[in-house]
């Protein structure tokens, strides 16, 4: 079983498990993160490792005073509320929490089952279940103003009234420290998809939010549409401040019975280290057509995905589904990164980014005929 | 909760498919009350992202350990299975609400069906450790499939039924459960869902069919029970050990919700997995 891990490292497989990382870092005397850049055919020359001593930034500006501490955050609908998990997780070592969807009005969300495994990843149906967001701000703003961690709320709604309405009520809320606009939910028949999906529909759903706010605006962006690129670019146009890429991607899965489909409400979004190709592809493709920062989030599971991100344009990720396997994942990777810059000489992990797009990008295409799935 | 590294002390099949496997894990053996669960990880990521969820079948404090009792149904149960004594896995524990024993109850009436016996079984410890009696009812497919006695407590009243008919009763547990409910001041079950409800139909009926007097203060008097709190628990009859497909296990993610009557979906790795019986919506059609 090792002796085959090796062999595949060795070749350079697209996803090299930390441990086995870990394992030739060691036996080449080089650090992890130098190891897995240079072996990989196609990128960029590494400058050579220079071990450096001071104090590493690792600091993410997001624009309108929104500064994260650090580039790993937890995904929306993974870690609650914040307080979760706050037993044997060091939260405010985050760089911030984006708490689960909410709306303007309480919802009880889909029939069980809600979610499965599935090979290397997971299908989850909640149905945006949340107690409406005049309850989450008086349950929970109070303990979220007490934390240095920012904590982003993901606003989800059927309409661009709802949005706007959800929006509106929590800005000023002291302890809320930006807005992520989940216009993407795969999993509710009215949960907003339809905004994510046209281009048109996500720009006039940013605007309006972006009139009824002056907080920090994040958008998160489906996998679920041929071309993602035209509808980055509206987002971005119309006034967001990040992009968050990607939300899960629609799937189902079948009963035991094969009688009916399992999950409760047929349909649901796959998330998990299956999904981060495709969320690799979608952050290398929006990179190149936007000028704000991109928040990567698609299966990270270790420090080599979050290198990964970074080197196709992200400049922060959120770690998910892994969490539920791995509680203390998200906190550990952030002293990993601080080494990972060090080993290589980084002042800031902003040294990473970028280093696996083109030179020069080319001009955006208006037809996307070079897409092929 | 906490997350600690349990190392597996032993491993048998103590039925054709099912499993018993002890561990050493001193934090929740001595942490953990009779009906909370264990979140145990399985493997690395490349193979299982989510945890599997087992009820603490038995919890003994002198040795530190505690014992996971399941069935092989997929890839994820059937890893445990190829552990070896001394492999150290990650359990997150103890989790969710334990069962609530009235301080008056001397009668204790437990209701297991199939791989629900890992959901009572530590119960019946703790109840026979604080001198209370036990009758164990016990509901499999068949005489392949019953728990074995030798793993109970000599002072457990172990009564068994089988569908086929192979040992004990012919017919299903809840057939034996009116037979019993005048003796028991409580009752405690956990089984598959049709069982659970048709003992929450029995509970429910239970004191206008016996006469049972309300016992307590006059109406009006004294502060409301808040439903889903232990005070509510303890007071109930019928106490349900519920199971649902689960995700995070502390309460994040809301995959493993129950319906409650009172219209809001309860966590069942928080606000369970024990509830009263007369807490869940048992004949809505939300999630089956």
């Amino acid at each position: 079983m090792k002796a085959k891990r090796r062999v595949v490292t060795d070749i350079g497989p697209p996803m090299p498990s930390r441990a086995a990382v870990q394992r030739r870092g060691r036996t080449s005397g080089q650090s992890s993160a130098g190891a897995t850049r240079a072996s990989e055919p196609g990128s960029r020359p590494v400058p050579p490792p220079a071990q450096l001593d001071g104090p590493i930034d690792l600091t993410v500006d997001l624009g309108r005073g929104l500064v994260l501490p650090n580039p790993i955050l937890v995904a929306s609908g993974t870690f609650g509320y914040g307080i979760e998990y706050g037993e044997v997780v060091d939260i405010e070592a985050l760089g911030g929490i984006c708490c689960k969807g909410t709306t303007l009005r309480p919802r009880v969300g889909n029939p069980t089952p809600r979610v499965t495994e599935t090979p290397g990843g997971m299908l989850n149906s909640i149905g945006l279940q949340n107690p409406g967001v005049d309850a989450v701000i008086a349950k929970y703003a109070t303990t979220w103003e007490r934390w240095r961690v920012p904590v982003i709320v993901n606003v989800a709604g059927e309409s661009v009234e709802d949005y706007v309405e959800v929006v509106r009520r929590l800005d000023g809320i002291p302890g809320i420290a930006g807005i992520e606009l989940n216009i993407s939910c795969p999993n509710v028949g009215r949960g907003g998809l339809q905004f994510a999906i046209d281009a048109d529909a996500a720009a006039g759903v940013t605007a309006a939010v972006r009139r009824a706010t002056d907080l920090p605006l994040l958008v998160k962006l489906s996998p679920n549409v041929a071309d993602v690129r035209p509808i980055a670019r509206a987002i971005a146009d119309a006034g967001a401040d990040a992009l968050t890429a990607v939300n899960t991607l629609s799937g189902i899965a079948v009963a035991g019975s094969r009688s009916r489909p399992l999950l409760g409400n047929i349909y649901g979004g796959l998330s998990g280290p299956a999904i981060k190709p495709v969320a690799l592809r979608v952050v290398y493709e929006v990179s190149q057509v936007v000028d704000i920062p991109i928040i990567a989030i698609g299966g990270i599971t270790g420090l080599d995905d979050v290198l990964d991100f970074l080197a196709v344009g992200a400049v922060a990720v959120q770690v998910g589904t892994a969490i539920f396997a791995d509680p203390t994942l998200p906190v550990r990777l952030v002293g990993e990164l601080e080494d990972a810059c060090r080993a290589h000489g980084h002042r800031s992990h902003l040294g990473f980014v970028g280093t696996a797009l083109p030179r020069r990008a080319a001009a955006p295409s208006s037809k996307g005929v070079e897409y092929r799935p | 909760m906490r997350l600690v590294g349990a190392e597996l002390i032993e491993a048998r099949e103590i039925l054709p498919g099912q499993w018993l496997q002890t561990y050493h894990a001193p934090a929740l053996a001595t942490g953990s009350r009779a009906g909370q669960f264990v979140h145990v990880r399985t493997g690395d990521l490349s193979g299982f992202v989510l945890r599997r969820p087992f009820s603490i079948n038995t919890a003994d404090a002198a040795t530190g350990t505690i014992s996971i009792h399941f069935r092989t149904i997929g890839r994820g149960t059937e890893w445990f299975t190829h552990l070896r004594p001394g492999d150290v896995i990650d359990m997150l524990g103890p989790l969710g609400r334990p069962f609530e024993v009235d301080p008056r109850s001397q009668h204790l009436l437990l209701i297991a069906g199939g791989l629900g016996m890992a959901g009572v079984r530590s119960l019946a410890d703790e109840a026979i450790r604080d001198g209370r009696q036990v009758t164990l009812l016990f509901g499999a497919a068949s005489a392949r499939d019953v728990y074995p006695t030798a793993l109970l407590p000599d002072e457990v009243e172990y009564v068994i039924a089988t569908d086929d008919g192979s040992v004990g009763h012919h017919g299903y547990v809840t057939d034996l459960v009116p037979a019993y409910e005048a003796w028991a001041d409580q009752a405690f079950a956990c089984g598959p869902e049709p069982m659970l409800k048709a003992v929450s139909r029995l509970a429910a009926t239970r004191s206008h069919r016996m006469g049972v007097a309300k016992l307590g203060r006059k109406r009006g008097g004294g502060k409301a029970i808040p439903a889903g709190s232990p005070a509510a628990r303890r007071k109930a009859f019928l106490q349900v050990s519920m199971e649902q497909r689960m995700g995070c296990a502390v309460g994040a993610c809301l995959g493993c919700v129950v319906m409650a009557t009172s219209g809001t979906p309860q966590r069942v790795c928080r606000e369970g997995p024990v509830f009263a019986s007369d807490e869940i919506d048992w004949e809505g059609s939300w999630g089956r």
